[in-house]
């Protein structure tokens, strides 16, 4: 009988020293890590080091996942911190791109079960930057900080921009499909 | 986990990125969660090379990284090959080092504090610490490895020598400056003990094995400082210039006796 | 490329008042050659002078046509030379790949790129590829001596020295290091001792007998095996005329002796049956005055 070990007991596995069960979790994880962090950071070098750097982590302290939620979320919330770290490491400026069209809005739950209905055209009509920090903040669950350093941003405009971004979606929910 | 899948057409526009923010939001949301789809969207990865990367995680994780001591000796100088073998001795891990320092500095401190019976106590140890660490850095019961290393190319000569090198280099300053704490005037003076007994210890190992040459060596030390002081009150008896003379006349004897039976070093001996 | 070979002639090795070994002439060619012989017999001195590791104290050794006495010439040995001593110690925190980069490091391994590959080579040869970064203290008996076998395997030596190679390795793993020794031995001279006379049926051609320091027999397993045909017999009861005999799993009494006689019910000897056989002969013909080591 074929048992294809679940995440956790790799994870356990990997407290053990076990190299093939980091390899098959590094298999089956690091491509959709690789492809997130390419979507938030146009710099294949730095998001191959963040996606090496999070790996390396992993195996450090495979007891940082406390078995609430899924593997896959821990690992992106390490790999998305590594990104940042990487990215405040560096000197030169590292674009961050935004999508030219739609936008991001509205609250978290919201956003999980989104279906271009009107949350997704409220989204579209908030200005690049806003989107960008309710992506990071939101989204990507990063804090102020964080979202700042990956945005290349103060602090505080990240702050403003998300209260305003916030402002508008609400309005633009409570106004109704236009 | 729901039987809803991400279909083809969302899985490529994410990939692809012609996707919208919201769009993408929600396939990542459900890649949270599904194994499934994460395995569809692996195989079109291409902003990096997974397989380079995989190998540099590896390496960071399985190979093992030079220590402090390791990085010091290259800085030095010493090729990095070399300097990995000399840094690997069981003498030279952080523990050893630290209590090495700490021995040194507690009988400064009670030189320092206790004048004539703390002097006398650091004439004891100072001089015989360098030649126990020389001797646990290749003894056997310490090395436990010895039989496959010694069956290779590398010159044991060449092996011992270095890592007594890299003792004295710590050892020495290490003597030179509790020295200068406790007797200010003469700080070189405990140098050549230390130094001789180094050189003692490398003889006697091609007999025996270097701790027990080392252990015999600081008894009788120890033995000849607790007579002297037992007979006059300072010891600076030691630090004449005949002791001196003495002590690098042992040196150069020693280290002659070593190198004219350095063969004993290349293969087993009784006391193995 | 020339044959790998090893000579020794008339060989002893005394360890002050004890002859450890005493007239040994052996002549080896690449393949998997067995050492059997009781503890005390002279096995790992043996296996030491052939790895360089002692010199002998009478007689002389060449190994690859190179003289181990001669400095310059040993070096040469060493450097086609593996080998897995009997107790091996591990310096305390390494792990698996740590203590064989560390071996490779002294076998003049110097490129890391390639030392690294040529590590993770030996590891999985002999099973443990997932295991570098595990310490070696937190391993079963058989994992680490498996790991000492990995660094005797670095560089595919021509001359490899095992000494009790498979001890407390499970009987899965064992079946794979025979594959991979067995492969080995196409070029390289093997040479193992072992206590499990199994091993040395499934993988050697060759069996060197070793009692007192002395070599009491020395060629094919197939004629070892031969000398004991006829003499092991299977009987309810232990039979007072075999030499040994022993309680089998069915129940019943396997005997070994050295009348051959017709009225029992035979069996095919096995290595082991040979062993003994050859073996409970010598115990009658203890020469006087010679000191066991």
């Amino acid at each position: 009988m074929d048992c294809r070990p679940g995440d956790e007991m790799l994870l356990a596995a990997v407290a053990e020293r076990d190299m093939g069960a980091f390899r098959t979790l590094y298999e089956r994880h690091a491509g959709w890590l690789a492809i997130r962090l390419a979507r938030r950071c146009n710099d294949r070098d730095l998001v191959a080091d963040a996606i090496q750097d999070t790996f390396v982590a992993v195996w450090q302290r495979p007891q940082g996942f406390r078995g609430d939620g899924d593997i896959a979320a821990w690992l992106w919330g390490i790999a998305i911190r590594r990104l940042v770290s990487r990215l405040r490491a560096r000197s030169s400026v590292a674009a961050v791109f935004e999508k030219a069209e739609a936008a991001p809005a509205a609250e978290d739950q919201v956003l999980l079960s989104v279906d271009y209905g009107d949350v997704g055209q409220a989204l579209a009509r908030l200005s690049p930057e806003m989107r960008a920090v309710i992506q990071a903040v939101v989204l990507d669950g990063l804090s102020a900080r964080e979202a700042a350093q990956l945005l290349r941003v103060p602090v505080s405009s990240v702050k403003t921009r998300l209260y305003r971004a916030k402002a508008h979606l609400r309005a633009a929910l409570a106004e109704g499909p236009s | 986990m729901t039987g809803w899948h991400l279909d083809d057409d969302a899985l490529r526009r994410y990939v692809e990125r012609t996707d919208s923010l919201a769009e993408g939001a929600s396939v990542e949301q459900h890649l949270l969660s599904c194994e499934q789809c994460r395995g569809r969207v692996n195989p079109a990865v291409d902003v990096i090379d997974l397989a380079a990367v995989w190998g540099r995680t590896r390496d960071t994780v399985e190979v093992p990284r030079p220590s402090v001591f390791e990085r010091l000796l290259r800085a030095a100088g010493l090729p990095a090959h070399d300097a990995r073998l000399v840094a690997v001795a069981s003498a030279f891990r952080g523990g050893w080092l630290v209590s090495v320092v700490a021995v040194l500095g507690f009988a400064a401190l009670a030189a320092a504090v206790g004048h004539a019976r703390g002097m006398w106590l650091f004439l004891a140890v100072a001089p015989i610490v360098p030649c126990l660490v020389v001797a646990s850095s290749y003894d056997p019961w310490l090395d436990p490895a010895l039989e496959p290393e010694l069956v290779t190319p590398y010159p044991m000569l060449r092996l011992i020598l270095l890592r007594t090198i890299a003792v004295l280099a710590l050892a020495l300053p290490a003597v030179l400056l509790f020295g200068l704490v406790v007797h200010g005037e003469a700080p070189f003076a405990w140098l050549l003990p230390a130094v001789g007994f180094v050189a003692v210890v490398l003889a006697a190992s091609t007999w025996v094995s270097p701790l027990r040459a080392a252990i015999a060596v600081s008894t009788v030390w120890l033995a000849v400082v607790w007579l002297l002081a037992a007979r006059s009150g300072s010891p600076d008896a030691v630090l004449q210039a005949r002791a001196q003379a003495g002590f690098l006349a042992l040196a150069a004897a020693s280290f002659g006796i070593f190198l004219v039976r350095r063969r004993w070093l290349h293969q087993l001996r009784p006391w193995r | 490329m020339v044959t790998a070979s090893i000579s020794l002639r008339d060989v002893g090795r005394t360890f002050g008042a004890t002859r450890a070994l005493a007239g040994i002439g052996l002549d080896l060619k690449p393949g998997v050659i067995g050492l059997l012989g009781p503890n005390g017999a002279g096995k790992t001195t043996l296996l030491r002078l052939l790895a360089t590791a002692l010199p002998p104290t009478q007689g002389q050794v060449s190994v690859l046509g190179l003289d181990p006495q001669v400095p310059a010439e040993r070096t040469g040995i060493r450097r086609q030379l593996g080998y897995l001593p009997q107790e091996i110690g591990f310096p305390r925190g390494f792990t698996a790949f740590a203590f064989v980069d560390y071996i490779a490091l002294l076998k003049e391994w110097t490129e890391p790129a390639a030392r690294h590959a040529e590590v993770r080579r030996v590891l999985g040869l002999v099973g443990l590829p997932d295991l570098g970064p595990k310490r070696i203290r937190a391993m079963s008996g058989g994992q680490r001596r498996r790991v000492a076998l990995a660094q005797a395997l670095l560089g595919s030596p021509l001359v490899l020295i095992l000494d009790e190679p498979t001890t407390g390795v499970d009987p899965e793993q064992r079946v794979t290091l025979r594959t991979v020794l067995a492969e080995i031995a196409r070029t390289s001279i093997v040479v193992l001792s072992t206590h499990q006379t199994e091993d040395v049926a499934a993988l050697c051609e060759r069996v060197i007998v070793l009692d007192r320091g002395r070599i009491r027999y020395d060629g094919p397993v197939t004629d070892l095996v031969g000398q004991a045909a006829g003499r092991v017999w299977l009987a309810d009861e232990p039979d007072p005329a075999a030499k040994v005999s022993w309680r089998t799993g069915t129940g019943r009494y396997r005997n070994v002796g050295t009348r051959l006689r017709d009225d029992v019910e035979h069996v095919e000897p096995s290595l082991e049956d040979a062993y003994l056989l050859l073996r409970g002969g010598s115990a009658e013909n203890e020469p006087a005055g010679e000191a066991a080591s």
